[in-house]
Order: structure tokens, then C-alpha cells, then sequence
């Protein structure tokens, strides 16, 4: 049943890489116009997850549904109407090295719309504006830091004004002060622009401080769901492992590997 | 053992058709659908890097390719007395075999190695991926327009270099070894057909045209997106287009010259 409060809908989702099984029956519910989180471990599948949101991977069985759309069962052509009312964050930014910052905002709008040149300009404005970088809107992305490329970045997944937005690790490996940046504009453009976005992150706190609802992956599967406070209270110990940052505990901190005594002694004469 | 070898046989032969079942698949996309105005812009973007900059290379080797058959031709023709026919002999090796292979092999060196890189860049650091995330195939921004432009390019490429290469023959044995001027030209306007030999010399370039830019930018698209896959698929435009513009070029001339 699809429920209108609903904007995403993962239904048991299962996709394997080669030999490695990365989910084995995954449930969400995204909600429509709220932040949802979906955090784990690294390599548990967050990034794989957004790419199956948004249509660029095919999962083995199970679906997913967007705003009642059946992502995979859509036409090329159609997956790519739909993705117009997606923007989506990547982790490098992913801005076309060979266009300036102002026609990289510009460019969804140059594609996607007839809108004349005076008004592109005043939209991209608004939007680099917005992230706080109109300034540099004459640079080459070569030229930016790791925190100004995700800005602009983001400046160009709002350009189309989407309904959902897919933030992937915003916030891995930006210093103190431009994390801060991030974390505000993203709660602002969700504000602003009233839109559903979905972040994917291991970054704890900065997670729980805007999202609405988390999802925790683990094993390919979710471990746990609920809202921040709900889960910061939570007493499965995978749980409080994840949300407390314990080293070593249920989630092991080892690759498995054979008996430790017996590989450092090379028995079985193993490379 | 010999049950692990005949599978892993078995395997690549299945990875080899996968993978010609998905250039095909790639070339179909990539090149439907008519292109607007926007998609002649980045077509003449295109045609800009991939031919006009290989403009240089081209001429200059069509030049000296020129003077070395004007040169070999001469000291073998002399021995006959036939030296009167140089222009034919040159002009023929030229517009039937040696400019549109040699043309395409510098085409594959020069500007399909730049394709495959660069479009393999884009794949690495996500640019293909947020593109199509932004609603946008890639297919038809990015590869389209370079296929479009190399098949293009090359036959013109091809053009250039077979008249560079006659001027660069009558350089060396009129001006310099004295044959006749006048023998030079008209023994090349008798023996020359427009059809047999211009247009069966382009139609190779045509060809190789399409083989190369679609090796190149598949090549591109296709490889795993890490540095060690980018130099890779680097390396197997240069060699799988040289292997086919040379396989496929003996396959032509069996089919248009074979019955001579």
C-alpha cells in the first residue's frame, strides 16, 4: 500500500556484487517533506542504496518506488523525466570539470528549461547565493576546496527547485568550521524549499542533529530505525555500538580472517 | 585442472560476446535520435578537439609518407625506365591503401586515446554519474556528439592527407629528381578513378572511422573507474583499433580490389 505521507518506498530490496551480497531484504519508508537518514558502517551500502534510488543500479529482486513511480520498471526515457525532480549531492561534488562554477549551476536549467539568459542568471544567483559562494561564481572547479566544490554542488542539485534531494556522505572530510556550514544549509534548503531528502552519512552527530528519522544499516539489512532520540536510547548493543562510537564490540572492528596464532606462525604455508 | 582451464575458457569466451553485446547496445543508444541546435554545438565542439586538433600530426605524416614514395618509388621505377609513371604509383598507394590506413592509425594515437581518457575521467570522478542524476543522458551529451564528430573527422583527415601526401611525391621526384612534371600529372589523371579509388578509399575511411571512435569511447564508458582502469582502457583503444583498422583493411581491399 502506498501511503500518501510517503515519498520513497524501499521494498524488500535485495542486490548482491558479484559473490558479496550487499542487501538482503531491505524496508524504508521515506516521508515525504522530512529529513530521513540512513547511516552504517562503511560498506554496509549506503552509497549503493542512493544509487538504487535514484535508478542507476538495477537490484536483483525487490523495488522501489518513488512518489508512486516504480523506479526500475520505468522507460529510459521516463527514469530520466523523473530524475528531473531529483538532485542529488555526491560525495566528490561530481561538478563538470570543464564548465565554471555559474554554468555548472546553470546547466540543469540550460537543459531542462527555455528560461532566458536574464533569468538563469538571476536564479543561479540566488542559488550561489544561497550556499554562500556568488563571489566565486567565476572560478573553475579545479580551483575550489573540498567544502566549496560540495557547496556549489548542492547549489546545482537545488537549481530545478526537486522534490527530493539524495545527500551522499555531505559531510566526510570537510574541517570543523565548513562541516558547520553544511549542516546548516542543508536544514535551510529543506526548510525553505520544503523538500523530502534522504542523507546518507556515518557522521553521528551532525546526523542527528537534522534528520527527522534514521534508518541504521548493518549486514544488508536495517538493524534499526527511529527517530534520533529514540535511538540514542536504544539498548541493542549493535546499536549503542554504532551510535556511541565503540570501537569494537557486535560490529566487528576485523576483516574476518583465519585463527590470528596460526597465520602469524604460516601454517598452511598461506602467502 | 583441465576441467579449471576449459572453464575459464568458457568464461572469457562469455565475457568477450557480453561485452560486443553491450558495445552494440551502446553504439545503438549513443547514436539514435536527431541532435537539436545544442547537440550541434557540442558536435562542433567535438569536431574541433578531435579533427581540427589532429589537423598538424596528420598533414605532416601525410607529407613525409609522400616523399618516401616518391623517393622508393623512383629508385625502383628508374631501374625500368618507367619513372614517368611515379605519379600513378604514388597517387594509387595513397588514396587506396596508405591514407586511410595510416590516417587512422594516427586518428587512434591521437584522438582516440584522448576520448577514451576523457570520458573515463568522467566516469571516474562521477561527472557521467551526476549527469544522469541531474536527468541528462550521457549518452547523448557526452559520447554522441564525440562519435558523431570522429566519424566526421576522419574521412576529411583521410582527404587531406592523400593530397599532402601526392604534393609531398611530386616535391621529391619532380622537383627534385627530375621527372617529367607533365608525365607526373597526366599518367596519375589516366589511371586514377574517381569511383574505384577515390570513393573506395574513402569508404574505408568511413569504416575505420566508425571502428576507431566507437572503440574510443566505448573503451571510455565501459572501464572501471579507478586510475589503473583509465590507462588501461587507454591502452586497449590504441591496440584493438590498430588490430581492426588493419584486419578490417584487409577484408576491404579483398572485397574492392580483389577481383583486379
Amino acid at each position: 500500500m502506498m501511503n500518501d505521507s510517503q515519498f520513497v518506498e524501499v521494498e524488500n530490496l535485495y542486490f548482491s556484487r558479484g559473490d558479496k551480497e550487499i542487501f538482503r531484504g531491505v524496508d524504508m519508508h521515506i516521508p515525504r517533506g522530512k529529513i530521513t537518514a540512513i547511516m552504517g558502517p562503511s560498506g554496509s551500502g549506503k552509497t549503493t542504496l542512493l544509487k538504487l534510488i535514484g535508478g542507476q543500479l538495477y537490484p536483483d529482486t525487490g523495488r522501489v518506488q518513488i512518489d508512486g513511480l516504480d523506479v526500475h520498471r520505468l522507460k529510459r526515457r521516463e527514469l530520466f523525466r523523473l530524475r528531473r525532480r531529483m538532485g542529488m549531492l555526491f560525495q566528490s561534488g561530481a561538478l563538470f570539470s570543464d564548465l565554471s562554477v555559474f554554468e555548472n549551476v546553470a546547466f540543469p536549467m540550460r537543459v531542462h528549461t527555455d528560461l532566458p539568459e536574464a533569468m538563469i542568471r538571476d536564479v543561479v544567483l540566488m542559488k550561489l547565493e544561497a550556499v554562500g559562494l556568488r563571489g566565486a561564481r567565476n572560478l573553475m572547479p579545479a580551483e575550489l576546496s573540498g567544502g566549496m566544490l560540495r557547496r556549489v554542488a548542492l547549489a546545482r542539485a537545488i537549481a530545478l527547485d526537486p522534490e527530493l534531494i539524495l545527500y551522499d556522505e555531505p559531510f566526510v572530510g570537510q574541517d570543523p568550521i565548513s562541516m558547520g556550514v553544511l549542516v546548516e544549509l542543508i536544514k535551510k534548503v529543506n526548510q525553505a524549499l520544503g523538500l523530502t531528502a534522504v542523507i546518507v552519512s556515518h557522521d553521528i552527530k551532525e546526523t542527528m542533529s537534522i534528520a527527522d528519522y534514521v534508518y541504521v544499516l548493518s549486514d544488508g539489512k536495517v538493524m534499526a530505525h527511529g527517530t534520533p532520540a529514540n535511538l540514542n536510547v536504544d539498548r541493542d548493543a549493535r546499536v549503542s555500538q554504532f551510535m556511541h562510537g565503540e570501537p569494537d564490540g557486535p560490529v566487528p572492528f576485523h576483516y574476518p580472517a583465519p585463527d590470528y596464532y596460526s597465520d602469524i606462525l604460516n601454517e598452511g604455508a598461506r602467502p | 585442472m583441465i576441467k579449471q582451464r576449459i572453464a575459464s575458457l568458457g568464461k572469457s569466451t562469455l565475457d568477450t560476446f557480453e561485452s560486443l553485446g553491450r558495445a552494440t547496445i551502446f553504439l545503438c543508444q549513443a547514436s539514435i535520435g536527431i541532435p537539436g541546435k545544442e547537440g550541434f554545438h557540442l558536435w562542433l565542439r567535438q569536431m574541433h578537439f578531435i579533427g581540427v586538433m589532429s589537423l598538424a600530426i596528420v598533414l605532416v605524416s601525410g607529407l613525409f609518407i609522400g616523399m618516401v614514395l616518391g623517393l622508393q618509388g623512383y629508385t625502383i621505377l628508374v631501374d625500368f625506365g618507367a619513372e614517368d609513371a611515379l605519379g600513378q604509383m604514388v597517387s594509387l598507394s595513397l588514396l587506396r591503401e596508405l591514407a586511410p590506413v595510416v590516417a587512422a592509425l594516427l586518428f587512434a594515437g591521437r584522438a582516440g586515446s584522448a576520448l577514451t581518457a576523457e570520458i573515463g575521467l568522467m566516469k571516474a570522478t562521477e561527472q557521467l554519474s551526476s549527469m544522469e542524476m541531474i536527468g541528462v543522458d550521457p549518452l547523448r551529451r557526452v559520447v554522441a556528439p564525440r562519435l558523431w564528430a570522429g566519424f566526421v573527422s576522419l574521412p576529411l583527415l583521410t582527404i587531406g592527407f592523400s593530397v599532402v601526401g601526392i604534393w609531398g611525391g611530386y616535391l621529391v621526384g619532380v622537383d627534385w629528381l627530375g621527372v617529367n612534371e607533365g608525365s607526373y600529372w597526366s599518367n596519375m589523371q589516366a589511371s586514377v578513378s574517381f569511383i574505384d579509388d577515390v570513393g573506395n578509399g574513402l569508404l574505408k575511411a568511413l569504416v575505420f572511422a566508425l571502428v576507431v571512435t566507437w572503440i574510443a569511447v566505448f573503451q571510455g564508458y565501459d572501464l572501471v573507474p579507478t586510475s589503473e582502469g583509465i590507462s588501461r582502457a587507454t591502452t586497449r583503444t590504441v591496440v584493438y583499433s590498430s588490430l581492426a583498422v588493419l584486419g578490417l583493411d584487409f577484408v576491404l581491399t579483398t572485397l574492392m580490389f580483389g577481383e583486379l
